[in-house]
């Protein structure tokens, strides 16, 4: 039988990266990413799963990595904002946010992009409504969310161009 | 933020996760952990060992039985739900509430068995699974049990579910013909907390045959009420004979109040809500009049 431990140790793919780590059981994810692998684009906002700013792509599930232990992420693909765009060429997202002003301030960005990078894999042609719900989930205190939609729109008529 | 230190183990089976569970008085299983997590963290609860069920073959399928029911493991998120064919063919009221659960990181992630043995009175799912008539199949070490939803649900964050016991899956019977169901809520914003929400399921053929009318957020647990159901019996579908019913909930609901409404804010919204539910299910049902 498995021993409960307080002390374990995972193995995670980031971004196509292997690591294999010891973590206290009690460790978030985020700070897993943050701290031990120096991968700051993963941003910590509130801290309670209610920003989204820490939000990644885990096995295909989108995930705020603060509301998930460290050790529940073993033998998981994780996909963060460093790894969205591996050979530093933007994706049509990340122009998108860009071109039409969907940032301001940037904080809540990271989360936004792998929210809409999620929902553009699933949904290729979203109407504004499924955009709205896809992002319901991360909180922008800058933009008021207008050209954080429209970046979205215009990133999935890019794709499909 | 940190949280207090605690251990893990993630077992291979159910039957050595209720092992785990059973050698510590603060053990606890973890599924989808988006309220648990946040419990800890704010260390509210105290717990030393979490077991993490969230991987177990045994609570991640959905099978369909050739009656029609589903059974539905503990361990499927909302995003499974509202994404299964089998949920979407046979239950499609459930996939489109699960699939409107808070937001899309928090559905890839939380669980039908999460949402109902927390048993927060706002949570969606236990009102719904009361209304659909579902059987919860609880696990211990010493075999399954079940338990009639309507039974199910204690209170404030208490369940069936006793100490070294696990459910494992829940069991929701078809509809069956001029059957139908709604689901409707008062939130504080989109797919958010509700204030007030009613689950209903009606049989209906010209006359209303059976109504089950199941309120939320106004009482400890699910809230079956038999008034309403009785004014339904024998009632014609129309939504001016819904609308009488309705007025059945009254004073006999004592909900609290609190920042997002007051008790009687409450109650005059369930009115509303469980009049909405019961019209969208008897439209759903094809039973519709008038």
């Amino acid at each position: 039988m498995v021993e409960a431990g307080t002390i374990q140790t995972i193995e995670v793919t980031v971004n196509g990266e292997k690591h294999r780590a010891t973590v206290a059981s009690r460790q978030l994810l985020v700070h897993f990413l943050r701290d031990s692998l120096a991968m700051k684009g993963t941003h910590i906002g509130c801290d309670t799963g209610s920003c989204g700013a820490c939000t990644v792509i885990i096995d295909g599930r989108l995930t705020k990595s603060c509301m998930l232990l460290a050790p529940q992420a073993d033998g998981a693909e994780i996909e963060t904002i460093e790894g969205v765009a591996p050979d530093g060429q933007l994706t049509p997202v990340q122009e998108a946010f860009h071109e039409q002003h969907g940032l301001q301030c940037g904080y809540c960005t990271p989360g936004l992009v792998m929210a809409a990078t999620f929902l553009l894999r699933r949904n290729p042609d979203p109407t504004e409504d499924e955009i709205r719900r896809a992002i319901r989930g991360n909180i922008c205190r800058c933009t008021g969310y207008v050209n954080i939609v429209r970046s979205i729109a215009s990133a999935a008529a890019r794709e499909a161009a | 933020m940190l949280l207090e230190s605690v251990a893990y183990a993630r077992p291979e089976s159910l039957a050595e996760a209720l092992q785990l569970l059973g050698s510590s008085d603060s053990a606890a299983p973890l599924a989808g952990g988006q309220s648990l997590v946040n419990v800890l963290k704010h260390r509210v609860a105290q717990v030393e060992v979490l077991v993490d069920i969230s991987r177990l073959d045994e609570l991640r399928g959905i099978e369909v039985s050739s009656d029609g029911a589903l059974e539905i493991g503990a361990c499927v998120t909302y995003d499974e739900l509202d994404r299964s064919e089998p949920v979407r063919s046979s239950q499609p009221l459930l996939a489109h509430v699960a699939g409107h659960i808070e937001d899309q990181q928090i559905r890839c992630r939380g669980t039908i068995g999460g949402n109902c043995c927390l048993s927060d009175p706002t949570n969606n799912l236990p009102p719904l699974v009361v209304a659909l008539d579902a059987t919860m199949v609880i696990e211990s070490s010493s075999g399954a049990r079940e338990v009639p939803a309507r039974d199910f649900f204690h209170g404030y964050f208490a369940t069936a579910v006793g100490e070294g016991e696990l459910l494992r899956s829940i069991r929701i019977p078809s509809l069956g013909s001029g059957t139908g169901a709604g689901y409707s809520s008062v939130a504080v914003g989109a797919d958010s907390k509700a204030i007030a929400r009613a689950a209903a399921v009606v049989r209906a053929n010209g006359s209303i045959e059976e109504a089950r009318v199941v309120l939320a957020c106004v009482s400890p647990a699910p809230l079956r009420h038999a008034g309403m159901e009785e004014a339904l019996r024998g009632s014609q579908p129309t939504a001016e004979a819904v609308s009488d019913a309705a007025q059945r909930i009254g004073d006999d609901l004592e909900p609290l109040g609190d920042v997002h409404g007051s008790a009687e804010y409450r109650r005059e919204m369930a009115r509303v809500v469980a009049r909405r539910a019961v019209l969208q299910a008897i439209a759903t049902g094809g039973g519709q009049r008038g």
